[in-house]
Protein backbone atom coordinates (compact mmCIF):
# COMPACT_ATOMS: atom_id res chain seq x y z
CA UNK A 1 0.00 0.00 0.00
CA UNK A 2 3.03 2.28 -0.42
CA UNK A 3 1.56 3.97 -3.46
CA UNK A 4 -1.66 4.55 -1.60
CA UNK A 5 0.21 6.20 1.29
CA UNK A 6 2.13 8.44 -1.12
CA UNK A 7 -1.11 9.62 -2.61
CA UNK A 8 -2.42 10.39 0.86
CA UNK A 9 -4.92 7.54 0.88
CA UNK A 10 -6.08 6.61 4.39
CA UNK A 11 -5.78 2.95 5.39
CA UNK A 12 -8.50 0.34 5.90
CA UNK A 13 -9.36 1.05 9.49
CA UNK A 14 -10.26 4.61 8.61
CA UNK A 15 -12.83 3.39 6.16
CA UNK A 16 -15.49 5.80 7.32
CA UNK A 17 -13.21 8.78 7.08
CA UNK A 18 -11.99 7.67 3.69
CA UNK A 19 -15.50 7.85 2.36
CA UNK A 20 -15.63 11.56 3.04
CA UNK A 21 -12.00 12.49 2.50
CA UNK A 22 -11.26 14.92 -0.32
CA UNK A 23 -7.76 13.64 -1.20
CA UNK A 24 -8.43 10.00 -2.06
CA UNK A 25 -8.44 8.48 -5.55
CA UNK A 26 -11.44 10.52 -6.50
CA UNK A 27 -11.52 9.85 -10.23
CA UNK A 28 -14.69 7.87 -9.73
CA UNK A 29 -16.11 10.55 -7.52
CA UNK A 30 -15.57 13.34 -10.03
CA UNK A 31 -18.08 11.72 -12.31
CA UNK A 32 -20.44 10.58 -9.58
CA UNK A 33 -19.91 12.34 -6.25
CA UNK A 34 -20.73 10.46 -3.08
CA UNK A 35 -24.20 10.83 -1.75
CA UNK A 36 -24.07 12.33 1.71
CA UNK A 37 -26.16 14.66 3.77
CA UNK A 38 -24.56 17.85 2.38
CA UNK A 39 -24.90 17.22 -1.33
CA UNK A 40 -28.17 15.32 -1.18
CA UNK A 41 -29.96 17.98 -3.22
CA UNK A 42 -27.95 16.89 -6.26
CA UNK A 43 -29.35 13.37 -6.11
CA UNK A 44 -32.79 13.52 -4.60
CA UNK A 45 -35.34 16.27 -5.04
CA UNK A 46 -36.04 17.47 -1.54
CA UNK A 47 -39.63 18.07 -0.50
CA UNK A 48 -40.74 21.71 -0.48
CA UNK A 49 -41.38 21.93 3.23
CA UNK A 50 -39.19 22.41 6.23
CA UNK A 51 -39.88 19.33 8.31
CA UNK A 52 -40.37 16.20 6.21
CA UNK A 53 -40.84 14.00 9.26
CA UNK A 54 -43.78 15.96 10.55
CA UNK A 55 -45.40 16.30 7.14
CA UNK A 56 -45.11 12.59 6.42
CA UNK A 57 -46.69 11.83 9.78
CA UNK A 58 -49.65 14.05 8.86
CA UNK A 59 -50.03 12.33 5.55
CA UNK A 60 -49.94 8.91 7.12
CA UNK A 61 -52.52 9.91 9.72
CA UNK A 62 -55.02 10.82 7.03
CA UNK A 63 -55.27 14.52 7.80
CA UNK A 64 -57.29 16.42 5.17
CA UNK A 65 -58.33 13.14 3.58
CA UNK A 66 -54.94 12.56 1.94
CA UNK A 67 -53.61 9.19 2.78
CA UNK A 68 -50.50 7.50 1.44
CA UNK A 69 -50.38 3.96 2.70
CA UNK A 70 -46.99 2.36 3.18
CA UNK A 71 -47.93 -1.20 3.92
CA UNK A 72 -45.41 -3.95 4.30
CA UNK A 73 -47.71 -6.33 2.46
CA UNK A 74 -45.41 -9.14 1.62
CA UNK A 75 -43.70 -12.24 2.95
CA UNK A 76 -39.94 -12.60 2.87
CA UNK A 77 -37.84 -14.98 4.91
CA UNK A 78 -34.26 -16.10 5.31
CA UNK A 79 -32.59 -18.60 7.59
CA UNK A 80 -29.09 -19.91 8.16
CA UNK A 81 -28.46 -23.62 8.15
CA UNK A 82 -25.58 -26.06 7.83
CA UNK A 83 -24.96 -25.39 4.12
CA UNK A 84 -25.41 -21.61 3.99
CA UNK A 85 -28.43 -19.34 3.96
CA UNK A 86 -31.79 -19.99 2.31
CA UNK A 87 -33.79 -16.96 1.14
CA UNK A 88 -37.40 -17.14 -0.06
CA UNK A 89 -39.83 -14.38 -1.06
CA UNK A 90 -43.27 -13.99 -2.60
CA UNK A 91 -43.94 -11.62 -5.50
CA UNK A 92 -47.15 -9.69 -4.85
CA UNK A 93 -47.37 -5.89 -4.64
CA UNK A 94 -50.60 -4.44 -3.25
CA UNK A 95 -51.77 -0.85 -3.12
CA UNK A 96 -54.63 -0.89 -0.61
CA UNK A 97 -56.74 -3.80 -1.84
CA UNK A 98 -55.64 -3.67 -5.46
CA UNK A 99 -52.99 -6.14 -6.54
CA UNK A 100 -50.71 -3.86 -8.51
CA UNK A 101 -48.40 -6.63 -9.65
CA UNK A 102 -47.89 -10.35 -9.18
CA UNK A 103 -44.38 -10.46 -10.53
CA UNK A 104 -42.29 -8.18 -8.36
CA UNK A 105 -38.67 -9.20 -7.84
CA UNK A 106 -38.30 -8.91 -4.11
CA UNK A 107 -34.78 -10.30 -3.94
CA UNK A 108 -32.25 -7.70 -4.98
CA UNK A 109 -28.98 -9.13 -6.26
CA UNK A 110 -26.53 -6.63 -4.81
CA UNK A 111 -23.51 -8.52 -6.12
CA UNK A 112 -22.68 -12.20 -6.75
CA UNK A 113 -22.15 -12.89 -3.04
CA UNK A 114 -24.64 -10.51 -1.40
CA UNK A 115 -28.43 -10.52 -1.58
CA UNK A 116 -30.98 -8.10 -0.16
CA UNK A 117 -34.71 -8.69 0.23
CA UNK A 118 -37.42 -6.10 -0.26
CA UNK A 119 -40.33 -5.40 2.07
CA UNK A 120 -42.14 -2.11 2.52
CA UNK A 121 -41.75 0.58 -0.10
CA UNK A 122 -40.37 -0.93 -3.29
CA UNK A 123 -38.70 2.29 -4.35
CA UNK A 124 -37.01 2.74 -0.99
CA UNK A 125 -35.64 -0.78 -0.93
CA UNK A 126 -34.50 -0.83 -4.55
CA UNK A 127 -32.84 2.59 -4.40
CA UNK A 128 -30.96 2.19 -1.14
CA UNK A 129 -29.81 -1.31 -1.92
CA UNK A 130 -28.42 -0.05 -5.22
CA UNK A 131 -26.54 2.70 -3.34
CA UNK A 132 -25.28 -0.07 -1.05
CA UNK A 133 -24.10 -2.04 -4.10
CA UNK A 134 -22.08 0.96 -5.18
CA UNK A 135 -20.44 1.29 -1.77
CA UNK A 136 -19.64 -2.41 -1.71
CA UNK A 137 -17.99 -2.26 -5.14
CA UNK A 138 -15.89 0.75 -4.19
CA UNK A 139 -14.80 -1.03 -1.00
CA UNK A 140 -13.83 -4.07 -3.03
CA UNK A 141 -11.78 -2.00 -5.45
CA UNK A 142 -10.01 -0.03 -2.74
CA UNK A 143 -9.27 -2.90 -0.39
CA UNK A 144 -8.85 -5.80 -2.83
CA UNK A 145 -11.14 -8.00 -0.80
CA UNK A 146 -14.88 -8.62 -0.62
CA UNK A 147 -16.81 -6.62 1.91
CA UNK A 148 -18.12 -8.49 4.96
CA UNK A 149 -21.87 -8.89 5.46
CA UNK A 150 -21.60 -7.10 8.81
CA UNK A 151 -20.00 -4.08 7.15
CA UNK A 152 -22.44 -4.01 4.25
CA UNK A 153 -25.47 -4.16 6.53
CA UNK A 154 -23.93 -1.49 8.76
CA UNK A 155 -23.48 0.83 5.77
CA UNK A 156 -27.13 0.40 4.85
CA UNK A 157 -28.35 0.86 8.41
CA UNK A 158 -26.32 4.04 8.81
CA UNK A 159 -27.58 5.43 5.51
CA UNK A 160 -31.24 5.01 6.42
CA UNK A 161 -30.70 6.23 9.96
CA UNK A 162 -29.98 9.68 8.48
CA UNK A 163 -33.56 9.67 7.18
CA UNK A 164 -35.15 8.34 10.32
CA UNK A 165 -38.64 9.74 10.87
CA UNK A 166 -38.96 11.03 7.31
CA UNK A 167 -41.22 8.25 6.15
CA UNK A 168 -38.90 5.73 4.49
CA UNK A 169 -40.43 2.29 4.61
CA UNK A 170 -37.99 -0.56 4.33
CA UNK A 171 -37.65 -3.93 6.03
CA UNK A 172 -34.82 -5.75 4.36
CA UNK A 173 -32.59 -8.71 5.09
CA UNK A 174 -28.96 -8.62 3.95
CA UNK A 175 -27.67 -12.09 3.22
CA UNK A 176 -24.14 -13.06 2.26
CA UNK A 177 -21.17 -15.29 2.75
CA UNK A 178 -17.88 -13.81 3.92
CA UNK A 179 -14.75 -15.14 5.63
CA UNK A 180 -16.69 -15.57 8.87
CA UNK A 181 -19.14 -17.89 7.10
CA UNK A 182 -22.79 -17.28 6.25
CA UNK A 183 -24.18 -13.90 7.33
CA UNK A 184 -27.78 -12.77 7.85
CA UNK A 185 -28.78 -9.32 9.09
CA UNK A 186 -32.17 -7.69 9.26
CA UNK A 187 -32.09 -3.93 8.60
CA UNK A 188 -35.14 -1.71 8.83
CA UNK A 189 -36.09 1.89 8.15
CA UNK A 190 -35.85 2.93 11.80
CA UNK A 191 -32.17 2.04 11.78
CA UNK A 192 -32.55 -1.36 13.45
CA UNK A 193 -29.87 -3.87 12.49
CA UNK A 194 -29.78 -7.29 14.09
CA UNK A 195 -28.24 -10.63 13.27
CA UNK A 196 -29.80 -14.01 13.98
CA UNK A 197 -30.31 -17.43 12.43
CA UNK A 198 -33.83 -16.89 11.11
CA UNK A 199 -35.90 -13.90 10.08
CA UNK A 200 -39.15 -13.24 8.31
CA UNK A 201 -40.41 -9.78 7.34
CA UNK A 202 -43.77 -8.54 6.11
CA UNK A 203 -47.47 -8.95 6.74
CA UNK A 204 -47.28 -12.68 6.03
CA UNK A 205 -44.30 -13.21 8.32
CA UNK A 206 -46.51 -14.43 11.17
CA UNK A 207 -47.65 -17.37 9.08
CA UNK A 208 -44.15 -18.06 7.76
CA UNK A 209 -42.69 -18.04 11.30
CA UNK A 210 -45.08 -20.73 12.46
CA UNK A 211 -44.07 -23.06 9.62
CA UNK A 212 -40.38 -22.30 10.12
CA UNK A 213 -40.46 -22.73 13.89
CA UNK A 214 -42.18 -26.09 13.55
CA UNK A 215 -39.53 -27.90 11.50
CA UNK A 216 -36.37 -25.77 11.43
CA UNK A 217 -33.11 -27.49 12.39
CA UNK A 218 -29.68 -26.04 11.79
CA UNK A 219 -28.43 -29.46 10.57
CA UNK A 220 -31.02 -29.69 7.77
CA UNK A 221 -29.92 -30.84 4.36
CA UNK A 222 -30.15 -28.43 1.44
CA UNK A 223 -33.16 -30.23 -0.03
CA UNK A 224 -35.02 -30.02 3.29
CA UNK A 225 -34.14 -26.36 3.65
CA UNK A 226 -35.52 -25.59 0.18
CA UNK A 227 -38.71 -27.48 1.02
CA UNK A 228 -39.11 -25.65 4.34
CA UNK A 229 -38.56 -22.23 2.78
CA UNK A 230 -41.03 -23.05 -0.01
CA UNK A 231 -43.71 -24.31 2.35
CA UNK A 232 -43.40 -21.30 4.61
CA UNK A 233 -43.97 -18.91 1.72
CA UNK A 234 -46.81 -21.01 0.29
CA UNK A 235 -48.64 -21.15 3.63
CA UNK A 236 -48.17 -17.42 4.11
CA UNK A 237 -49.42 -16.77 0.58
CA UNK A 238 -52.53 -18.81 1.32
CA UNK A 239 -53.49 -17.08 4.55
CA UNK A 240 -52.22 -13.55 3.99
CA UNK A 241 -54.18 -11.55 1.45
CA UNK A 242 -51.22 -9.31 0.65
CA UNK A 243 -48.82 -12.14 -0.26
CA UNK A 244 -48.88 -14.60 -3.09
CA UNK A 245 -48.39 -15.23 -6.80
CA UNK A 246 -44.81 -16.47 -7.33
CA UNK A 247 -42.34 -17.92 -4.81
CA UNK A 248 -38.66 -17.30 -5.48
CA UNK A 249 -35.97 -19.20 -3.61
CA UNK A 250 -32.24 -18.41 -3.48
CA UNK A 251 -29.45 -20.35 -1.79
CA UNK A 252 -26.41 -18.45 -0.50
CA UNK A 253 -23.36 -20.70 -0.62
CA UNK A 254 -19.64 -20.19 -0.14
CA UNK A 255 -19.26 -19.64 -3.88
CA UNK A 256 -22.00 -17.01 -3.98
CA UNK A 257 -25.76 -17.15 -4.40
CA UNK A 258 -27.67 -19.53 -6.62
CA UNK A 259 -31.26 -19.07 -7.73
CA UNK A 260 -33.09 -22.28 -6.92
CA UNK A 261 -36.54 -21.70 -8.33
CA UNK A 262 -39.32 -19.35 -9.31
CA UNK A 263 -42.72 -21.07 -9.34
CA UNK A 264 -46.37 -20.24 -8.85
CA UNK A 265 -47.55 -20.63 -5.23
CA UNK A 266 -51.02 -21.68 -6.38
CA UNK A 267 -49.64 -24.81 -8.09
CA UNK A 268 -47.84 -25.76 -4.89
CA UNK A 269 -50.98 -25.24 -2.83
CA UNK A 270 -52.93 -27.74 -4.90
CA UNK A 271 -49.96 -30.10 -4.84
CA UNK A 272 -49.75 -29.87 -1.03
CA UNK A 273 -53.47 -30.50 -0.79
CA UNK A 274 -52.95 -33.72 -2.77
CA UNK A 275 -50.40 -35.05 -0.32
CA UNK A 276 -52.44 -33.82 2.62
CA UNK A 277 -49.87 -31.39 4.00
CA UNK A 278 -52.24 -28.50 3.40
CA UNK A 279 -55.94 -28.12 3.97
CA UNK A 280 -58.46 -25.94 2.23
CA UNK B 1 -56.65 -2.95 2.92
CA UNK B 2 -57.44 0.54 4.14
CA UNK B 3 -59.71 1.48 7.00
CA UNK B 4 -62.83 1.37 4.86
CA UNK B 5 -65.59 -0.61 6.59
CA UNK B 6 -66.93 -2.00 3.32
CA UNK B 7 -63.61 -3.69 2.57
CA UNK B 8 -63.08 -5.00 6.09
CA UNK B 9 -64.11 -8.52 5.19
CA UNK B 10 -63.79 -8.35 1.42
CA UNK B 11 -65.68 -10.59 -0.95
CA UNK B 12 -67.39 -10.25 -4.26
CA UNK B 13 -70.48 -11.35 -6.15
CA UNK B 14 -71.51 -11.27 -9.79
CA UNK B 15 -74.82 -11.89 -11.54
CA UNK B 16 -75.50 -12.24 -15.25
CA UNK B 17 -78.53 -12.88 -17.40
CA UNK B 18 -79.00 -15.31 -20.23
CA UNK B 19 -81.95 -16.59 -22.25
CA UNK B 20 -84.40 -18.01 -19.67
CA UNK B 21 -81.51 -18.57 -17.28
CA UNK B 22 -79.65 -16.45 -14.74
CA UNK B 23 -76.33 -17.04 -13.00
CA UNK B 24 -75.01 -15.74 -9.73
CA UNK B 25 -71.47 -16.33 -8.50
CA UNK B 26 -69.48 -15.41 -5.42
CA UNK B 27 -66.06 -16.04 -3.96
CA UNK B 28 -65.52 -18.13 -0.83
CA UNK B 29 -63.19 -16.10 1.33
CA UNK B 30 -63.95 -15.07 4.87
CA UNK B 31 -61.23 -12.80 6.18
CA UNK B 32 -60.53 -9.87 8.42
CA UNK B 33 -58.48 -7.31 6.50
CA UNK B 34 -55.30 -9.17 5.54
CA UNK B 35 -55.96 -12.33 7.53
CA UNK B 36 -57.88 -15.14 5.79
CA UNK B 37 -59.91 -17.05 8.34
CA UNK B 38 -61.97 -19.46 6.26
CA UNK B 39 -62.21 -20.48 2.64
CA UNK B 40 -65.68 -21.98 2.55
CA UNK B 41 -67.88 -18.95 3.19
CA UNK B 42 -70.29 -18.64 0.29
CA UNK B 43 -72.42 -15.58 0.34
CA UNK B 44 -75.54 -16.85 -1.42
CA UNK B 45 -78.77 -17.30 0.53
CA UNK B 46 -82.33 -18.41 -0.10
CA UNK B 47 -83.96 -20.09 -3.02
CA UNK B 48 -84.87 -17.03 -4.99
CA UNK B 49 -81.16 -16.44 -4.50
CA UNK B 50 -79.96 -13.30 -2.93
CA UNK B 51 -76.45 -12.52 -2.02
CA UNK B 52 -74.57 -10.23 0.27
CA UNK B 53 -70.97 -9.30 0.61
CA UNK B 54 -68.90 -7.04 2.82
CA UNK B 55 -69.43 -7.07 6.53
CA UNK B 56 -70.35 -10.62 7.42
CA UNK B 57 -71.98 -10.14 10.80
CA UNK B 58 -74.39 -7.84 9.06
CA UNK B 59 -74.74 -10.31 6.20
CA UNK B 60 -76.09 -12.90 8.58
CA UNK B 61 -78.37 -10.42 10.31
CA UNK B 62 -79.78 -9.07 7.06
CA UNK B 63 -80.33 -12.48 5.53
CA UNK B 64 -82.09 -13.75 8.65
CA UNK B 65 -84.27 -10.68 9.01
CA UNK B 66 -85.20 -10.93 5.36
CA UNK B 67 -86.00 -14.60 5.76
CA UNK B 68 -88.31 -13.74 8.63
CA UNK B 69 -90.21 -11.27 6.48
CA UNK B 70 -90.42 -13.56 3.48
CA UNK B 71 -91.64 -16.49 5.59
CA UNK B 72 -94.35 -14.29 7.04
CA UNK B 73 -95.35 -13.15 3.56
CA UNK B 74 -95.62 -16.73 2.30
CA UNK B 75 -97.72 -17.76 5.30
CA UNK B 76 -100.09 -14.83 4.97
CA UNK B 77 -100.42 -14.87 1.19
CA UNK B 78 -100.27 -18.67 0.87
CA UNK B 79 -98.09 -18.40 -2.22
CA UNK B 80 -94.43 -18.25 -3.14
CA UNK B 81 -92.53 -14.99 -3.43
CA UNK B 82 -91.73 -13.37 -6.73
CA UNK B 83 -88.19 -12.04 -7.23
CA UNK B 84 -89.33 -8.44 -7.48
CA UNK B 85 -91.16 -8.74 -4.16
CA UNK B 86 -88.06 -10.12 -2.47
CA UNK B 87 -86.00 -7.28 -3.89
CA UNK B 88 -88.43 -4.64 -2.69
CA UNK B 89 -88.50 -6.21 0.77
CA UNK B 90 -84.72 -6.18 0.86
CA UNK B 91 -84.34 -2.56 -0.20
CA UNK B 92 -87.01 -1.57 2.28
CA UNK B 93 -85.15 -3.43 5.05
CA UNK B 94 -81.95 -1.65 4.16
CA UNK B 95 -83.54 1.81 3.99
CA UNK B 96 -85.09 1.32 7.42
CA UNK B 97 -81.55 1.73 8.65
CA UNK B 98 -80.79 4.75 6.49
CA UNK B 99 -78.95 6.63 9.27
CA UNK B 100 -77.13 3.68 10.76
CA UNK B 101 -76.85 1.36 7.79
CA UNK B 102 -76.07 -2.30 7.47
CA UNK B 103 -72.63 -2.70 5.87
CA UNK B 104 -73.86 -4.93 3.15
CA UNK B 105 -74.15 -4.77 -0.63
CA UNK B 106 -76.82 -6.97 -2.12
CA UNK B 107 -77.57 -8.71 -5.38
CA UNK B 108 -80.87 -10.40 -6.10
CA UNK B 109 -81.53 -12.73 -8.99
CA UNK B 110 -84.67 -14.61 -9.92
CA UNK B 111 -86.45 -16.50 -12.63
CA UNK B 112 -90.15 -16.91 -13.25
CA UNK B 113 -90.62 -20.62 -14.06
CA UNK B 114 -93.80 -20.08 -16.05
CA UNK B 115 -92.79 -17.21 -18.30
CA UNK B 116 -89.01 -17.67 -18.20
CA UNK B 117 -88.56 -14.01 -17.35
CA UNK B 118 -85.20 -13.25 -15.72
CA UNK B 119 -84.40 -10.73 -13.03
CA UNK B 120 -81.09 -9.32 -11.86
CA UNK B 121 -81.07 -6.45 -9.39
CA UNK B 122 -78.38 -4.92 -7.23
CA UNK B 123 -78.41 -2.56 -4.29
CA UNK B 124 -76.01 -0.43 -2.32
CA UNK B 125 -76.01 -0.56 1.46
CA UNK B 126 -78.92 1.82 1.97
CA UNK B 127 -81.29 0.15 -0.47
CA UNK B 128 -80.98 2.04 -3.75
CA UNK B 129 -83.31 0.43 -6.27
CA UNK B 130 -81.85 -0.57 -9.62
CA UNK B 131 -83.51 -1.56 -12.86
CA UNK B 132 -83.57 -5.14 -14.07
CA UNK B 133 -80.05 -5.22 -15.52
CA UNK B 134 -78.06 -7.67 -17.63
CA UNK B 135 -75.02 -7.70 -15.41
CA UNK B 136 -74.42 -6.65 -11.83
CA UNK B 137 -71.42 -6.90 -9.54
CA UNK B 138 -70.85 -5.97 -5.91
CA UNK B 139 -67.88 -6.18 -3.59
CA UNK B 140 -64.25 -5.19 -3.28
CA UNK B 141 -63.27 -6.52 -6.74
CA UNK B 142 -66.40 -5.21 -8.47
CA UNK B 143 -64.54 -2.72 -10.66
CA UNK B 144 -62.28 -5.43 -12.10
CA UNK B 145 -65.13 -7.88 -12.59
CA UNK B 146 -67.36 -5.33 -14.30
CA UNK B 147 -64.83 -4.86 -17.05
CA UNK B 148 -64.52 -8.57 -17.68
CA UNK B 149 -68.27 -9.10 -17.35
CA UNK B 150 -69.03 -6.49 -20.00
CA UNK B 151 -66.49 -8.17 -22.25
CA UNK B 152 -67.88 -11.70 -21.90
CA UNK B 153 -71.57 -10.83 -21.84
CA UNK B 154 -73.63 -11.55 -24.95
CA UNK B 155 -77.42 -11.26 -25.10
CA UNK B 156 -79.48 -14.50 -25.05
CA UNK B 157 -76.76 -16.90 -23.93
CA UNK B 158 -77.75 -20.44 -23.08
CA UNK B 159 -76.99 -21.96 -19.68
CA UNK B 160 -73.54 -23.33 -20.56
CA UNK B 161 -72.31 -20.14 -22.21
CA UNK B 162 -73.68 -18.17 -19.28
CA UNK B 163 -71.82 -20.36 -16.82
CA UNK B 164 -68.57 -19.93 -18.76
CA UNK B 165 -68.92 -16.17 -19.01
CA UNK B 166 -69.79 -15.74 -15.33
CA UNK B 167 -67.04 -17.97 -14.04
CA UNK B 168 -64.31 -16.48 -16.24
CA UNK B 169 -65.29 -12.94 -15.31
CA UNK B 170 -65.27 -13.73 -11.59
CA UNK B 171 -62.12 -15.85 -11.44
CA UNK B 172 -59.98 -13.44 -13.40
CA UNK B 173 -61.36 -10.38 -11.65
CA UNK B 174 -60.61 -11.65 -8.14
CA UNK B 175 -56.99 -12.31 -9.10
CA UNK B 176 -56.49 -8.56 -9.05
CA UNK B 177 -58.01 -8.08 -5.59
CA UNK B 178 -56.26 -9.17 -2.43
CA UNK B 179 -59.47 -9.38 -0.35
CA UNK B 180 -61.44 -11.83 -2.50
CA UNK B 181 -60.95 -15.17 -4.10
CA UNK B 182 -59.90 -18.47 -2.61
CA UNK B 183 -62.32 -20.37 -4.82
CA UNK B 184 -65.77 -19.58 -6.17
CA UNK B 185 -69.29 -20.94 -6.38
CA UNK B 186 -71.66 -20.43 -9.32
CA UNK B 187 -75.43 -21.01 -9.26
CA UNK B 188 -77.09 -21.25 -12.66
CA UNK B 189 -80.86 -20.98 -12.37
CA UNK B 190 -83.01 -22.33 -15.21
CA UNK B 191 -86.76 -22.93 -15.48
CA UNK B 192 -86.60 -26.49 -14.22
CA UNK B 193 -83.38 -26.71 -12.19
CA UNK B 194 -80.65 -24.92 -10.29
CA UNK B 195 -77.09 -26.10 -10.96
CA UNK B 196 -74.48 -25.38 -8.34
CA UNK B 197 -70.85 -25.63 -9.38
CA UNK B 198 -67.70 -25.02 -7.33
CA UNK B 199 -64.82 -23.45 -9.17
CA UNK B 200 -61.15 -24.07 -8.59
CA UNK B 201 -59.50 -20.72 -8.13
CA UNK B 202 -56.21 -19.30 -6.94
CA UNK B 203 -55.78 -19.98 -3.24
CA UNK B 204 -53.63 -16.97 -2.49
Amino acid sequence: MALACTLGFKSNDDFNRSLQSEKTDNHIDEFCPKLNIENIAQFITLPPYADPAQYMKMVNDNVDRIRIQFLKGTTTLAFKFRNGVMVAVDSRATAGGFIASGEVKKVIEINPYLLGTMAGGAADCAFWERVLARHCRIYELRNKEKISVAAASKILANMVFEYRGMGLSMGTMIVGWDKRGPGLYMVSDDGERISDNMFSVGSGSIYAYSILDATYKYEMSTADAIDLARRAIVHAAHRDAASGNIVRIYHMKETGWEKIEEKDTNDYMYQFREDKTMNF
Amino acid sequence: MGDDIMSYNGGVALAMKGKECVAIACDKRYGVQNKTIATNFTKIFQYVLFENVSFFLKVQTVSERLRFRTNLYELREQRKLKPLVLYNMLTNLLYERRFGPYFVYALVIGLDPKTGETYVFDSDNIGAISDNVNLATVGTASDYIFGLGELFFKPNMNADELFEATSQALLNGVDRDSASGWGAVVYVVEKDKVTVRELKGRQD
